[in-house]
């Protein structure tokens, strides 16, 4: 059988979307790097293979909606948004630029790609519920996807969005836990871990798995298992390595990484050697 | 290929790169808990920007991180208080006061409990957008019963922040914004509640102002002196309870009032000032510098100061419309 999608390119679209990170960060240190470089596999799977868009009508009806809601990783959004066709990548060099809607925390001034201005945690996932809520009453296929960091399920409203989602068994809806183990205080078990994450998840009525979010063929396979799950909404666990993809960087723990020139030229070297 | 930094190299440059503030507020509190056994600290995953790390770091019994989960930090503050403890509360201003605002209500103010709610970010300035700005926490805290509402209006009243907290025998508000780079050295102010500090005289016009307005408000008073024009500056650090008398003196005194704050013009200072006029029946040329009715975009702080209009340009128009109309 053919594979549905070429799994070589979609990690070149990642290293890419990773290069423009760490040049979008480097020349003012606002953004969060290393959170960018962990999730690009996520969002280069999703984005390029899993949901069904079209750049060119950002507000079709039809189209997945996809909820960051952890907002402030936007180095690796609107890289993504723009490979995507979304817009220019060389309107990626205003990212936090005075005036710039390119701002640090994703907002709907960026038009309806930004499907809901979120960077007040925990508030997207009802956002999310209630547009798959709509697509269902409005008959359409899209599927909603709410991707959320793991410090980001210590707000008590993402719990009252899930256990809604479980008990009305909302089946179009996916959430996909970015889980890079990290809040600002450091580690998260140091602050209020949220094992068993699955447990809970399960107990909540969604359809679980867990998979190397740094693996872009494990999470292809578990958005397909997650498109067949019926009277459940599922639940993606993605364990994600922060600095993923670049050695110097790889598993440094950094919430909010300032980023030296020295480190980011390093950074660049090692991405642009892999393209 | 260039040659690329290993991980141990790359940490270092990283590590070396924080650049330490001041942490008046936060060595405030750990000095004033050390002589109070009953204040304990609480934070939602912001110990950094909130100045409260010396604090877990030296009273670490009496610290709780209590993970990004605001609405439970405040119900918590609400049970040690019923205790006898006293909780200073941390995050940034949008998350302390809009995001738990029932949970004020019904447990920390109703109850009128000593849970100081501190409040980060105030205003406009920040890069991190709307969802961290706080153009409307002063309308709703003002109209909460029971809770007081102390800004700082620069590093070197920061400890006095605390005290003010202490002082108040009830819920207080204090709202602060760290400097963002090391400022000069300074020497600590002291605040008391219900009163102003008069940091310029001048008879023609008041400006009464908060926070970060206070700066740019003397700048804009050092700009109208070379017109003419003598400003007074009012640092109303007090927002509630207010500096009625201040206000009046300064009513009776110039006959020209302008009031600056970071913070939309809707129900902060410029109101709470205009309230007290015409309740006394005061009649006088009068204008609110803040941010119009209208939600703000992410930025470097002087962008977003002048595009807002609240910077020192903006405050000498409106003193310059006011005394066009004491003239008129």
């Amino acid at each position: 059988m053919q594979p549905k999608h070429n799994l070589e390119k979609l990690e070149k679209t990642a290293t890419k979307l990773r290069l423009h990170v760490v040049n979008m960060v480097a020349p003012s240190g606002q953004g969060y790097v290393q959170q960018g470089l962990g999730a690009a596999d996520l969002f280069a799977s999703l984005y390029f293979a899993e949901a069904t868009l079209d750049p060119a009508n950002p507000d079709w009806p039809d189209r997945d909606r996809i909820f960051l809601t952890t907002a402030h990783n936007t180095a690796i959004l609107y890289a993504t948004l723009a490979e995507r066709g979304y817009f220019a990548t060389d309107r990626l060099d205003a990212y936090v630029a005075d005036g710039s809607p390119l701002e640090i925390n994703a907002s709907e001034r960026m038009g309806a790609v930004v499907e809901a201005t979120c960077g007040s945690l925990g508030q997207g996932l009802s956002v999310a519920v209630g547009s798959a809520v709509a697509a269902k009453r409005q008959n359409r296929a899209s599927r909603v996807y709410a991707i959320l960091g793991d410090g980001e399920m210590q707000e008590g409203n993402v719990w009252e969005a899930a256990m809604f989602a479980g008990s009305a068994g909302i089946d179009n809806l996916c959430l996909i836990a970015d889980c890079n183990f990290v809040q600002c205080e450091g580690p998260m078990n140091r602050v209020m871990s949220l094992d068993p994450l699955m447990n809970k998840m399960e107990s909540f009525g969604f359809a679980c798995q867990e998979v190397d979010g740094n693996d872009i063929g494990a999470l292809l396979g578990a958005y397909d298992i997650a498109r067949t799950a019926t009277g459940k909404p599922s639940f993606i666990k993605a364990n994600t390595v922060m600095g993923k993809g670049v050695a110097s960087l790889e598993g440094l723990m950094f919430h909010q990484l300032r980023f030296p020139p020295e480190v980011a030229e390093s950074a660049r070297a090692e991405l642009e050697a892999q393209l | 290929m260039k040659a690329t930094l290993t991980r141990l190299e790359a940490a270092d440059f990283i590590n070396r790169s924080f650049k330490p503030l001041p942490r008046a507020y936060g060595d405030a509190l750990v000095a004033a808990a050390r002589t109070d056994e009953r204040i304990v600290t609480l934070c939602a995953d912001l110990t950094f920007p909130t100045e409260t790390e010396a604090f877990r770091d030296e009273l670490p019994e009496r610290f709780h991180n209590v993970g990004i989960a605001e609405a439970n930090m405040i119900g918590m503050a609400g049970g040690m208080a019923r205790s006898g403890e006293i909780p200073f509360c941390h995050s940034f201003s949008a998350f302390i006061t809009k995001r738990v605002l029932d949970q004020i209500t019904m447990q920390v103010a109703y109850p009128n409990l000593p849970v100081k709610l501190v409040g980060f970010l105030p205003g406009i300035t920040t890069i991190l957008g709307v969802s961290h700005q706080a153009i409307e926490d002063l309308a709703i805290m003002r109209a909460v019963p029971n809770i007081a509402i102390f800004e700082a209006s620069g590093p070197e009243y920061h400890a006095a922040m605390v005290k003010l907290a202490l002082d108040w025998d009830g819920p207080a508000y204090l709202r602060i914004k760290r400097p963002e780079t090391a400022p000069p050295d300074f020497a600590h102010q002291t605040l008391e509640i219900g009163k102003g500090v008069l940091r310029r005289d001048g008879g023609d016009v008041a400006i009464i102002a908060a926070g970060l307005c206070v700066g740019e408000s003397l700048r804009a008073a050092e700009q109208l002196a070379g017109e003419g024009i003598a400003a007074r500056v009012v640092d109303m650090a007090s927002i509630k309870p207010i500096d009625r008398d201040s206000i009046l003196q300064s009513a009776a005194e110039t006959g020209a009032i302008v009031t600056a704050e970071n913070h939309g013009i809707i129900g902060g200072l410029g109101s709470a000032v205009a309230e007290l006029l015409m309740d006394e029946g005061i009649g006088l040329p009068f204008k609110r510098v803040g941010v119009q009715d209208q939600f703000c975009e992410g930025g470097t702080t002087p962008y977003l100061m002048r595009k807002f209009g609240l910077d020192a340009p903006a405050i000498a128009d409106a003193v310059r419309g006011v005394m066009k109309k004491k003239k008129g």
